[in-house]
């Protein structure tokens, strides 16, 4: 995965319907580049069979009964 | 025990009340003489309504003459983050936007304050939308910290951390989406509790993103976060995502020991490039919990810079869905800044948002098996204190969010996995700026934060101090 290039922005904000000038475009680049870095290593790798309600299955998982309360 | 009424905690003031050794007029009246004395300077409430207050407090002070307490926090007078709606209130956001809207129901959170008994002050100033980690606000000026008038109180929960710490409420609700009730609770040394994804209900709160949001309570004590957590948590009707199952007894943990618990220190990223004085004190934090019988070990958890990235993405194209009207007919009425971070939202295609969200359950999982062996992990709200408000007035230029993703890098974790964590007061720099440090927990076992939280307030001091007015 890469990060966008500011073109890329700018036609994808388009398409959203909230159109942004050329600046606009190079610094949503700068500023969201490294989300798209940092999330590398994850995008592309995920099974096929996960969805994101995994996330409250393994939550409510946890949701023993609280060591840290009084009995 | 301080008897200036202003001085006491909540639940100190709350059993004054009871007791009638405090009315509710003479603790509404202590708070309104500090903020008129502090407000000029601090910039923390959005609204002052102290008439109407006065009016309250000799309605609830005559109940209690009767026998008629209403709840456990019967005349105590409380201000909130303006973004929790209360029927025929204007509730700003924060914004320009809505600087007139006019909310035509009441939040649940907030209601169930209310139920118990308590008293609005006024509303309390917040970053525009709640999207922004440092106090300021482009439309209604920064909120000065009270430790140093010149520095940033952190964000979003700007006034609700500036006024608990001027002694100007008892305590006040935030909202933590990235950090926004750990920061200013670090900045202005106070008490702050990020609750657990779904354990305090989001409804009638301004939203900022739906898979993120928590309400929770900043304080001066985890017994005061103690109590607000329980009348506030529970299921709700109106928040399918509020979970139900009954409320642990949260006043009853805070006073376990912490005897034989385990806490973990992160080996990595939460302890690099700290300032020097943020390492001495989350070092002197742990000797003090050691002290107290807790075991310490090394916890080495999962790639945090992954899920970093993750509540980033997920955060951006969540808060440009909730504004997109708005960024197409009023894009001039936002801030720059806060426009600049709507607008980065527009830039990620839906795959990778829901990548974000789909990997969520798994980095969830994966937090959980290496925090195994440890009862809490500990570690720092930030990598520095308070910095000032000019440094960090970055507005929308182009380092902007390097900026905010630096100062923020300690709490947007916890977010994306759901978890909640406990920010308490752990010393003061060489140059009398507080620091905070936070206890992570697993889901759902805030008991724990609170405990440990307490325990360490008992053999400490730095809940208790105030800082001085000029």
């Amino acid at each position: 995965m890469t990060r966008p290039t500011a073109k890329e922005i700018k036609a994808i904000a388009d398409i959203a319907g909230v159109a942004v000038s050329n600046e606009v475009a190079e610094r949503i680049a700068n500023s969201i580049g490294p989300a798209f870095e940092g999330f590398a290593s994850v995008a592309g790798t995920l099974p096929f069979d996960l969805e994101p309600a995994t996330f409250i299955v393994v939550q409510q998982a946890a949701n023993t009964p609280d060591k840290g309360a009084a009995q | 025990m301080n008897t200036e009424p202003a001085l006491m905690s909540l639940t100190s003031v709350a059993k004054a009340i009871a007791e009638k050794r405090v009315s509710s007029r003479e603790a509404t009246q202590a708070c309104l003489d500090r903020i008129a004395q502090w407000q000029p300077r601090l910039n923390a409430f959005m609204a002052i309504e102290a008439e109407a207050a006065l009016a309250a407090t000799d309605a609830a002070d005559a109940a209690l003459a009767k026998g008629d307490r209403r709840g456990a926090l019967h005349g105590v007078p409380l201000a909130h983050k303006d973004m929790y709606y209360e029927a025929g209130k204007v509730v700003t956001c924060g914004s320009k936007i809505r600087r007139d809207f006019v909310a035509t129901k009441t939040s649940t959170a907030l209601q169930r304050l209310k139920d118990a008994g308590t008293i609005r002050l006024g509303s309390l100033q917040m970053a525009e939308f709640a999207y922004g980690p440092t106090g300021h606000n482009a439309h209604y000026g920064p909120v000065h910290n009270p430790w140093a008038v010149d520095r940033i109180t952190g964000g979003s929960s700007s006034g609700s951390g500036s006024a608990v710490a001027a002694r100007l409420t008892f305590a006040a609700m935030g909202s933590d989406t990235g950090g926004s009730i750990r920061m200013p609770a670090h900045f202005c040394g106070v008490t702050g509790l990020k609750t657990t994804y779904g354990r305090i209900s989001r409804a009638g709160a301004m939203p900022l993103s739906q898979s993120l949001d928590t309400v929770g309570p900043l304080a001066r004590t985890a017994e005061d976060c103690a109590l607000l957590l329980g009348l506030m948590a529970g299921a709700d009707a109106q928040d399918p995502t509020a979970v139900a199952g009954p409320v642990p007894d949260y006043m009853a943990a805070a006073r376990e020991p912490i005897k034989g618990l385990t806490i973990g220190v992160p080996s990595a990223f939460y302890v690099d490039d700290l300032d020097p004085e943020v390492a001495r004190i989350l070092d002197e934090t742990v000797a003090a919990l050691k002290r107290e019988g807790a075991d310490i070990v090394q916890v080495e958890l999962p790639d945090q810079r992954q899920l970093t990235a993750s509540c980033q993405l997920v955060l951006a194209v969540e808060a440009a869905a909730f504004h997109k009207r708005w960024l197409i007919e009023r894009p001039q009425d936002y801030g720059p800044q806060v426009l600049m971070r709507l607008q980065n939202g527009l830039a990620i295609p839906g795959v990778i948002y829901l990548e974000a969200m789909r990997w969520r359950g798994s980095a969830l999982a994966a937090h959980l098996a290496a925090v195994a062996g440890v009862d809490a992990v500990i570690a720092p709200v930030a990598p520095v204190a308070a910095p000032t408000i000019a440094e960090s007035d970055v507005g929308n230029s182009p380092d902007a969010e390097s900026v905010i993703q630096r100062l923020t890098r300690f709490t947007r974790p916890i977010n994306y996995l759901g978890l909640p964590s406990l920010s308490i007061p752990a010393g003061f720099t060489r140059g009398g700026l507080p620091v905070g440090m936070q206890l992570i927990g697993r889901s759902f076992d805030e008991a724990m934060l609170l405990r440990i939280g307490a325990a360490f307030q008992r053999v400490t001091d730095f809940h208790e101090r105030a800082p001085k007015s000029a």
